[in-house]
């Protein structure tokens, strides 16, 4: 069988608690190749951040398989995850997640610390690529939250992952702070030739998705192959 | 700098909570500490106690301990050489009714000794020396102590050497019963001398403390050398020190019994006023150890709280770490640097304020007045006391975030409460 750089094949995740059990996702599959920008989309509760955090290795699978990179991440331990999402993985959150008594400079070397390698240049450059270069010395709080989604996306960036995963990154922002986030985020990956997967319910992203998977329930209703995909492969 | 930030910054309104945590912890570290201190005093004393009382020792002393041999004190009379008080220990009846246990000779005598042309009191004692060397005090000025092959030779006190005259190597005479002279030599002088039993002084002699009713001054000899002088190998008094304190009632018994016939001697211990003691020290150790668990367990409880709260909202902190490629134990580091530096830094400064503020001595309350006034101590048992109530109360607080950080999925920990 054809391996795509991420494989997720037949996955489920169901979360139990006392009082009840809620099925979170059922029997998804995705081949992603790699440098391929794929559009996760589907009502609140549909599963798109649960197969997110699974990709990432931050949550295990109850069934099924998730191979990134020949690896089988559903299975790794808990300090070798740790590993793979330092060296492959970039993650956007739609709460940004950055640490409040850092500033925006200290945020983004954080994957590098985690790595064993400090590079301050490489940390300005991002935060120049992201234009918060005379930001890099504000704390989180003193910043507005595009710019603080723009901070994540240059900490995601951090170590060059080779998978940039994105959940409603937008979803906390005003309608010009998305547009600015979602221009970074494609362009970035574009750029660098990053396989991106994207959790979002902005309609516009579909337009520059490679690939489109609908969930509903924890379903996968729909894959589609967009038809603008090849045109943006001309492009890069 | 960034770990500095990570550990130590960003607690905004939980930094209240945070020095409130460290003040409650501190005041518990000073009071648990202030109590433990008093029962390691108490404890030290009960050590002097035992050290001192020898609760595993037992008297038995003839009605006067001392047989006394008159000489005429002027004229030209031959020295009287009457035995005046009896009865005597028989030594072979007191080792049957020992048994087992040490029995520790002495012959306690009391001679006029010709010096020049007057008479001196002097106090003789005829001991078992490898043995009362470690019952007794003897503080060699000059000279060695007695070894149990020497005969005829005597160590004595300053006082007693300045009234007779002599030094080591010289020698000074004693009569015997039998009416014939022994010359003792003179191998050490004692500038101190602590004898355990010492019979009352009450007779005018050359005196190390002159104040003392007990005798604090005298010649001593190997019991062998006694007997010569004395003419029989009757004991004046003598110790029985029992293999283990706890059978030292039954000990006291046995000689009672042996002896109950014998309304001249006397069978006396101390065990029974050590057992007071014991039982002040019991007293002592479960009242400040109730004050000190109680303390513990309620202000540590709060305190423990206190950081619990802080730890939850710090939690998603430490999984964004872990999720942005920190292993899961270094994710948590920040945390447990932060526990370890507020919980011993309280402890230390609570530590240092009971060692500043508890009186030196502290007065039992009346009750436990048998153990007299303690010295509060601190010492290491305090000190690692202090340091497993640190080390409990962050593990308690701690303890469920670091099983949530590394049983839980990260992502659970992600997408639970605000930044």
């Amino acid at each position: 069988m054809n391996q795509g750089f991420v494989s997720v094949r037949s996955v489920s995740k169901t979360y139990r608690s006392d009082s009840s059990t809620v099925g979170a996702l059922c029997e998804v599959s995705l081949e992603i190749e790699k440098g391929e920008f794929v559009r996760l989309s589907g009502p609140s509760g549909s599963g798109k951040t649960t197969l997110l955090n699974l990709v990432a290795a931050l949550d295990r699978p109850d069934q099924g398989e998730i191979f990134v990179a020949g690896t089988d991440v559903g299975r790794l331990s808990g300090s070798r995850a740790s590993k793979y999402r330092a060296e492959q993985v970039g993650m956007v959150f739609q709460s940004y997640n950055l640490i409040p008594q850092l500033t925006a400079l200290e945020n983004v070397l954080l994957p590098m610390i985690a790595l064993g390698h400090t590079n301050r240049d490489r940390a300005r450059e991002l935060l120049d690529l992201v234009g918060l270069t005379d930001r890099s010395n504000h704390n989180p709080s003193q910043l507005s939250g595009g710019e603080q989604q723009r901070v994540a996306i240059a900490r995601a960036l951090a170590n060059d992952p080779a998978l940039l995963l994105a959940d409603e990154p937008t979803g906390n922002l005003d309608e010009q702070s998305a547009e600015r986030v979602m221009r970074l985020l494609t362009s970035a990956v574009r750029e660098r030739g990053s396989t991106l997967l994207l959790a979002t319910h902005a309609r516009e992203t579909a337009e520059m998705a490679d690939k489109c998977l609908e969930l509903r329930g924890g379903v996968a209703i729909s894959v589609r192959q967009m038809s603008c995909s090849d045109d943006l492969r001309s492009s890069r | 700098m960034i770990w500095m930030k990570l550990t130590f910054g960003g607690f905004g309104r939980r930094f209240v909570e945070a020095i409130a945590a460290g003040i409650v912890l501190a005041v518990t570290a000073a009071t648990v500490a202030a109590s433990l201190m008093v029962v390691e005093g108490a404890r030290n004393t009960l050590t002097r106690a035992v050290r001192q009382d020898r609760p595993d020792l037992v008297e038995v002393k003839s009605r006067f301990n001392r047989a006394l041999f008159e000489t005429p004190r002027s004229g030209n009379l031959p020295p009287l050489t009457i035995p005046v008080y009896e009865p005597l220990i028989d030594p072979a009846e007191l080792e049957a009714a020992a048994g087992d246990n040490q029995v520790v000779k002495r012959q306690s005598l009391f001679r006029n000794v010709v010096t020049g042309d007057s008479f001196l009191n002097i106090y003789i004692f005829g001991i078992d020396s490898d043995v009362e060397r470690d019952l007794s005090g003897f503080s060699l000025a000059r000279g060695r102590f007695l070894e149990k092959e020497d005969r005829a030779a005597t160590v004595l006190d300053q006082a007693s050497a300045r009234a007779l005259g002599v030094d080591v190597g010289g020698s000074f005479p004693v009569r015997k019963a039998d009416g014939t002279d022994q010359q003792l030599t003179v191998i050490g002088i004692l500038d101190k001398l602590e004898l355990r039993g010492a019979p009352p002084r009450t007779a005018e002699a050359p005196s190390l403390r002159p104040a003392s009713t007990v005798v604090s001054s005298g010649a001593f000899v190997n019991i062998q050398t006694s007997e010569d002088i004395f003419g029989r190998d009757s004991l004046t008094d003598a110790l029985v020190v029992a293999k283990y304190a706890s059978e030292t009632p039954a000990l006291v018994a046995k000689l009672q019994e042996a002896f109950r016939l014998e309304p001249g001697i006397f069978v006396t211990e101390r065990y029974t006023q050590y057992q007071r003691k014991v039982r002040d020290f019991d007293l002592t150790l479960a009242l400040f150890s109730a004050v000190s668990i109680a303390t513990a367990l309620l202000a540590g409880s709060f305190a423990a709280n206190l950081l619990h709260d802080i730890y939850f909202e710090r939690r998603r902190q430490y999984a964004t770490l872990i999720a942005v490629g920190f292993p899961p134990g270094m994710g948590i580091v920040p945390a447990i640097i932060f526990g370890l530096v507020l919980g011993l830094g309280a402890v230390v400064t609570g530590g240092l304020a009971a060692r500043a503020l508890v009186p030196r001595t502290f007065a039992m309350p009346s009750l436990m007045a048998d153990l007299g006034p303690t010295e509060p101590t601190i010492d290491w048992l305090v000190a690692s006391s202090l340091g497993a109530i640190a080390i409990a109360a962050i593990s308690v607080s701690l303890g469920p975030t670091i099983v949530r950080l590394l049983r839980e999925p990260v992502a659970a920990n992600l997408s639970e409460g605000s930044p």
